[in-house]
């Protein structure tokens, strides 16, 4: 059974990726106690799938060990993996937050050592991986997952695999008796963080995400990039593996759309852009765009990729892709810019994905405002539950960071003024 | 040391250790070369079982300093927790197993490292000592807030909500700042459809009532002293007056001033009244007082009006701003939005390149501008050409041709430039900094010389470092709050150029991090990126030749000069990343957990074989940030190791005493590979210059090697990035190469 | 012709608002394109959608009204269904070629126009339209030689036409038509009053 030691004096945090993080590290390490709820089996969330950051093309990894030697050095902070808020009940300063919290089968004994990985044979799609690429039914979600404990996947329970991941654990980590458990805790302000996912492309029938082989996401994008990913780094095509000599970035791929998602995501701009220096000088690239919008300091990193010879700009909604020979995208559309109609064959062509909030307005377990978009607003109607990062906006990591940072402080209020300590 | 040190050794024998390695050998290990009065196997020493065998023997047994012979360092972090004692672990599983091949051949030189990582880390253990508080500590919990614009207010009022008292010091002679002179404000919540009145006069009457803001108008900043949790500030007022108050932290909120548009001879501002910047438009609007907004020239309602976007911006050209400002594209919406509401029939041409409204927000607001009627054109402004009727010449993009329009009134969107104070650090790594090559000239002052905002009585200059264009920003993008002044942090655009609302959310940041720096000054714990390190550097003064290294080099400017000349350390402002140890030519500073000699004796601690053997040894000082976890990772993948070399995390490169790199070379190790993060314009270290010192400090090693009579290519700096996982291996390997092919160091004893 | 006081100003803007079926929708379209690349007759058009649609905000009167780039327009919908702003693009074309025919800036012999007024007299006679007459019309529109050449040429789909029913010959006598013609007249001239009514003089 998990236990959690909370009181009206406690912060819930929903969500651990950088926004979650960032928002339960800033207020443990101002003091206060914080309880950390994650879906996954492991924080870090979106963040850990990307190979780099814009603009300055560093590894988010970095930022994640320092986050995570804070996490692992706090003592205020408790994580609590796999599991989902179902419900909060209570006002601010005092509520109650039901939380369950779904079989890991390996318990803490677990040294990560790695042996049930080998032991056991079933394997499944990566769903650290977008799918691109197997994983096995007893597996560390990546190599920096925190905590550094393997998980075996609910499909093979009952099967002799998972009696061999539990012959095989040296140290008894494995627990296939383990069962689903709903817990109930107090807590005096919630910081709801629970980020993002990329917009379903199939949804995009124009592109035919769903048909062609080639046509991929910016998310996959990012995996295909990363050395650790699928390819080992190499930027190959999904139908015959062959390296990829011309590129296609498509721009709004559901973003700005009233078909899909209404707002601008933001981020996908210079996130392509960043995938632009993805690959080598003679890849011939294309940015299929209707605005770049690279704001503030990030124009200098719009100025750079500018010059890059290899890669062009298109003013241009792409209207439609079909299949060309040897399953290359063409793409049909108009270059708005002085009216020219084009039909372009690409190796690959890379949607950028919009931000679709991950705040589920139908069933959002407390009444709080939620917008058009399906952002949480930043209502005083909503009591002590505070959105941060993405759950507020399409926002980039630094500025989820930042909007995380403040959304701890509007939780330390709440918790101050419970604890009476103010005056 | 008072205390008589009691020092316990646990060799943990799971994960396959204990079937690699002869684990009664690396007891033996531990309590003969490496002094350990007790050494323990166990069988899984990060179970309840076997952390109760540790904790028992620090309660029981009065252990002071404990050896931990298992996993990397950054695994089982949680279970192996002891702050009570010195506590150092020897990398048995990532360190030697995971990286090298299981064979018979193998096993001997698998062995001899795994002992060596035991005797290092007894060596280790044995020259630390527990960090505990200095006693320096002060808590003092008001936060100043400078700038009493809407980010300054806003931090004062969160501050305030939050239990913290406030000063709040203002330049002029009311609150409100550039917003007070605003017609209207962009919509703060959905629908984002209209601009609407701004909060700022309700804002400024609540922080009159609030008995925790102290508001000083008409007040700059004489003297800023001291250090988180024991600031010091005296304030001048304009009419001559001087009070003094302390504070735990600091709120910068100093805002932006808008682009001059004299700059912008080709848009006719200084030729027409009739062409105003964004700026001045607000105050058109609001002297309109709810009528039709009037022309200045000659108070003819105005019915038509351009707004020229990006003017002045994102532009490569001399004195115009290479970045874009973030909000002019919705600020330009908003106010043709103004002539739409006040000047009924007003036509109103937002001339763009790139519209940029990002988010949902942006985005909204954006259609309600068309919605409104307001014309877009994706064209670019050549000319503004005054006259009773302006023209304005742009190339429409669309359209492809160029053309022009007559209107009434022209509006340049101009950015926002930062109201920072002087760089610090413009003569040494701001735009006063040499090429490459070139020696930086220490007199360098910027163009415009800025009076200092907070006039710190830090050795290193009175403001707040800058990152890029005048803006007091942090370089990381996981960590927008990192400051390089501990317990001062820069909120609003004089951060980065950004709205009213990101504002407001950067000033609630901004706060929350001021807070935090307060109350962990009080406890002596350390700022981020060490958060909650008790660790400090402590200085023998008796060694010191005031040679100033570690006062400049100090990525933090976290140490003074007192009036003797000696360093003066500041506890609360250091960042515990040992720069400065690793500048002191002298060797008089260290951490009680680290220091010249935890290091220095983990080196000197190896056991190097004579020369015939054939088993040299490679030292590998590795940044704990980045290079070691890189190496944790290759050791999961089973990247093998080359088994001559030993790896010592450091915690900054900066750290890196070159006395090290003597020693270990005079010991006989055959080659040293030092790995830290990326320097330079992008700079990836984590204590932002320690990289670059060490690699500065290093260029210095070829003089010693040629002393010694060895190659050059025996020392080596390498940026090594946490994704490194093939790379930073195969550096090992390569050094491995290099002396195979070079020989052995004749240094053997 | 336009002068720079009429250039990106409103008054265009203003005139497709209240004379074009949907026209307020204009002012909405950001540019992307995707309706131009959408449209299979596209590349038949000499100003595609989004572009017409900068013409007017650039006050380009006489270029859009005497434009033959709307008539182009098959009504396939693809623009509606992409436009990411949900204009209804096709509705717009449409309104556009009607106010341009109304003006009688319509280009001369524009297909399209002509094939519309054909349907709509042929129409107007019995409230039916005649399927047969209605492509003799057509055949002979450009005078009696070249009607007999195109009849000719159509000759095999005319007969599979009436073996299969889809066409009666005897339809040349005169045809079916609605109950009383008379009475439609009147509505479509009333409908017309409100419609000319609704228009707003903008020349």
């Amino acid at each position: 059974m998990t236990e959690v030691i909370a009181t009206n004096e406690t912060i819930l945090v929903v969500g651990g990726g950088i926004s979650g993080m960032t928002a339960a590290l800033e207020a443990a390490e101002t003091g206060k106690k914080v309880v950390l709820v994650e879906k996954r089996p492991y924080v870090g969330g979106r963040v850990t799938q990307l190979y780099k950051y814009f603009p300055k093309l560093c590894h988010p990894t970095c930022g994640l060990e320092i986050n995570q030697r804070r996490a692992k050095m706090n003592p205020n902070l408790t994580i609590i993996t796999m599991a989902e808020v179902t419900d909060i009940k209570g006002e601010a300063g005092n509520y109650t937050a039901t939380v369950k919290i779904a079989p890991r089968y390996i318990n803490d004994n677990c040294t990560g050592c790695g042996d049930c990985g080998k032991a056991v044979e079933a394997e499944f799609d990566d769903e650290y991986n977008y799918g691109m690429g197997k994983r096995k039914g007893a597996y560390l979600p990546h190599r920096m997952a925190m905590p550094q404990q393997y998980v075996i996947d609910p499909a093979i329970i009952g099967t002799d695999d998972a009696q061999k991941a539990k012959d095989v654990c040296k140290v008894n980590a494995v627990d296939l008796d383990m069962q689903e458990e709903t817990i109930e805790f107090n807590a005096g302000a919630v910081v709801w963080a629970t980020g993002w996912q990329p917009y379903d492309a199939n949804k995009i029938q124009p592109y035919g995400y769903d048909r062609f082989e080639n046509v991929i996401t910016s998310v996959e994008f990012e995996r295909l990039a990363d050395p650790t990913g699928p390819t080992g780094g190499k930027i190959l095509r999904p139908s015959d593996g062959k390296e990829v000599k011309n590129v296609a970035f498509i721009q709004c791929a559901g973003s700005r759309d009233k078909n899909h998602l209404l707002h601008c995501s933001r981020i996908c701009c210079m996130a392509s852009l960043k995938q632009c220096t993805y690959p080598a000088d003679d890849v011939d690239i294309s940015v299929y765009y209707i605005d770049i919008r690279a704001i503030d300091r990030f124009e200098d990193f719009y100025q750079k990729v500018k010059a890059q010879e290899n890669v062009s700009f298109i003013k241009s909604k792409v209207a439609s892709i079909v299949k060309g020979e040897d399953d290359s995208p063409v793409l049909h559309g108009v270059d708005t810019e002085g009216y020219n109609r084009y039909a372009n064959q690409h190796d690959l062509v890379v949607l950028a994905v919009g931000m679709e909030p991950s705040v589920d307005k139908e069933s959002f377990p407390v009444d709080i405002v939620i917008n058009e978009e399906g952002f949480i607003e930043p209502a005083s109607e909503n009591g002590g539950i505070f959105a941060a990062g993405c759950s507020s906006d399409a926002l980039d990591v630094n500025r989820a960071v930042q909007h995380a940072t403040g959304a701890a402080l509007r939780a330390v209020q709440v918790i101050n003024r419970v604890a009476g300590t103010e005056g | 040391m008072a205390e008589e040190k009691k020092m316990a050794g646990f060799v943990c024998t799971g994960c396959g250790i204990g079937e690699r390695l002869d684990a009664g050998q690396l007891e033996t290990t531990a309590t003969r070369d490496g002094k350990m009065n007790t050494c323990v196997q166990h069988e899984m020493l990060c179970s309840k079982e076997g952390v109760q065998v540790i904790r028992d023997t620090i309660d029981n047994d009065g252990a002071t300093h404990i050896m931990i012979a298992a996993c990397s360092r950054r695994a089982k972090v949680e279970a192996f927790h002891f702050p009570e004692v010195a506590m150092t672990r020897a990398n048995l599983r990532e360190g030697v197993i995971w990286v090298r091949p299981d064979t018979d051949e193998n096993k001997e030189t698998t062995q001899e490292m795994a002992d060596d990582y035991i005797r290092m880390a007894c060596a280790e253990a044995k020259f630390s000592t527990k960090p505990t508080k200095s006693g320096e500590q002060e808590l003092d919990k008001t936060i100043m807030v400078v700038g009493g614009g809407i980010t300054g207010m806003t931090a004062a009022m969160e501050a305030a909500a939050a239990g913290y008292p406030v000063h709040l010091v203002e330049k002029g002679g009311a609150l409100g700042g550039r917003i007070a002179e605003y017609y209207k404000v962009l919509p703060t919540r959905s629908p984002y459809a209209a601009p609407q009145e701004s909060s700022i006069a309700e804002m400024a009457a609540a922080i009159e009532a609030d008995d925790k803001i102290a508001v000083h108008l008409n007040s700059t900043l004489a003297q800023t002293s001291g250090a988180p949790g024991r600031f010091s500030v005296d304030v001048a007022t304009e009419s001559g007056s001087t009070s003094n108050f302390t504070c735990g932290a600091i709120v910068q909120a100093t805002g932006f001033t808008p682009y001059d548009a004299n700059k912008l001879p080709e848009f006719g501002y200084d030729k027409s009244a009739d062409v105003v910047t964004n700026h001045e438009l607000e105050a058109l609007a609001k002297a309109a007082n709810g009528g039709p907004i009037k022309r200045p020239s000659d108070g003819k309602e105005i019915t038509s009006v351009a707004f020229v976007q990006n003017a002045g911006q994102c532009s490569d050209e001399e004195g115009k701003l290479a970045y874009f400002s973030g909000v002019t594209d919705l600020v330009s919406i908003k106010q043709a939005m103004y002539f739409k509401e006040l000047n009924g029939d007003c036509d109103t041409t937002v001339l763009f390149n790139n519209l940029r409204t990002p988010g949902a927000a942006g985005e909204d607001f954006y259609r309600a501008g068309q919605e409104a009627m307001v014309l877009f054109s994706k064209g670019i402004v050549s000319e503004v050409v005054p006259g009773d009727s302006l023209t304005v010449k742009f190339k429409d993009l669309i359209l492809n041709e160029d053309t022009e329009m007559d209107c009434d009134l022209v509006v340049l969107a101009v950015g926002m430039e930062p109201n920072s104070g002087p760089d610090p650090y413009y003569a040494t790594e701001g735009e006063g900094a040499p090429e490459p090559g070139e020696e930086a000239n220490p007199n360098a002052v910027p163009e415009i010389s800025v009076d200092s905002i907070l006039n710190l009585d830090y050795r290193q200059g009175t403001d707040l470092p800058q990152l890029k264009y005048g803006f007091n920003d942090s370089h990381f993008i996981c960590f927008p709050y990192e400051t390089r002044r501990t317990g001062i942090y820069a909120a609003g655009p004089v951060r980065r150029p950004m709205d009213i609302q990101q504002a407001r959310d950067d000033a609630a940041g901004a706060t929350m991090k001021a807070i935090q720096a307060a109350e962990n000054a009080g406890k002596g714990m350390a700022a981020h990126p060490r958060a909650g390190d008790l660790s400090y550097p402590s200085f023998r003064k008796e060694g010191c030749t005031q040679c100033k290294r570690c006062t400049v080099e100090c990525p933090f400017g976290a140490i003074n000069e007192d009036e003797k000349r000696y360093p003066l350390f500041n506890e609360a402002r250091c960042r515990r990343c040992g720069t400065c140890m690793g500048a002191c030519p002298v060797r008089v500073i260290s951490f009680e957990n680290y220091s010249i000699d935890t290091v220095g004796q983990q080196i000197k601690n190896v056991e190097i074989p004579e020369e015939w053997d054939e088993k040299p040894r490679i030292l590998v000082l590795a940044c704990e940030n980045d290079a070691y976890p890189a190496l944790d990772q290759a050791a999961m993948n089973g990247v093998e190791i080359n088994p001559w070399a030993r790896v010592i995390p450091v915690r900054c490169l900066g750290s890196v005493s070159l006395s090290w790199i003597t020693d270990s070379l005079n010991n006989g190790y055959d080659g040293i590979v030092l790995m830290g993060c990326q320097r330079g314009e992008d700079y990836q270290c984590h204590f932002v210059r320690g990289s670059a010192m060490a690699n500065e400090r290093m260029s210095k090693v070829g003089d010693t090697l040629q002393t010694l009579n060895l190659e050059p290519e025996r020392v080596v700096v390498h940026e090594v990035a946490i994704t490194d996982i093939e790379r930073a291996p195969k550096l090992i390997n390569d050094m491995a190469e290099t002396v195979e092919k070079i020989g052995m160091s004749p240094f053997k004893f | 012709m336009s002068t720079n006081s009429q250039k990106y100003r409103n008054s265009f803007l203003k005139e497709v608002e209240a004379n074009v079926e949907e026209g307020e929708w204009v002012k909405m379209c950001m540019q992307c394109g995707v309706c131009a690349g959408s449209c299979p007759l596209g590349k038949h058009w000499d100003h595609p959608p989004q572009e017409i649609f900068m013409m007017i905000r650039a006050g380009k009167r006489d270029e859009v009204l005497t434009s033959d780039s709307m008539w182009m327009c098959t009504s396939c919908y693809n623009c509606i269904a992409r436009c990411p702003r949900g204009l209804p693009i096709t509705h717009i074309m449409h309104g556009l070629a009607v106010y341009s025919k109304r003006l009688g800036l319509m280009p001369d012999n524009q297909p399209t126009a002509e094939f519309g007024q054909i349907f709509w007299d042929n129409l107007m006679k019995k409230g039916r339209v005649n399927e047969l007459k209605m492509g003799l019309s057509m055949y002979f529109k450009d005078g009696f030689s070249q009607g007999i050449k195109n009849a000719m040429a159509n000759q095999k789909l005319g007969q599979n036409m009436m073996k299969a029913k889809r066409m009666n010959a005897m339809e040349i006598m005169g045809g079916h038509g609605v109950k009383s013609p008379g009475d439609l007249a009147k509505i479509i001239k009333k409908a017309q009053e409100i419609e000319d009514g609704n228009i707003q003089d903008f020349s």
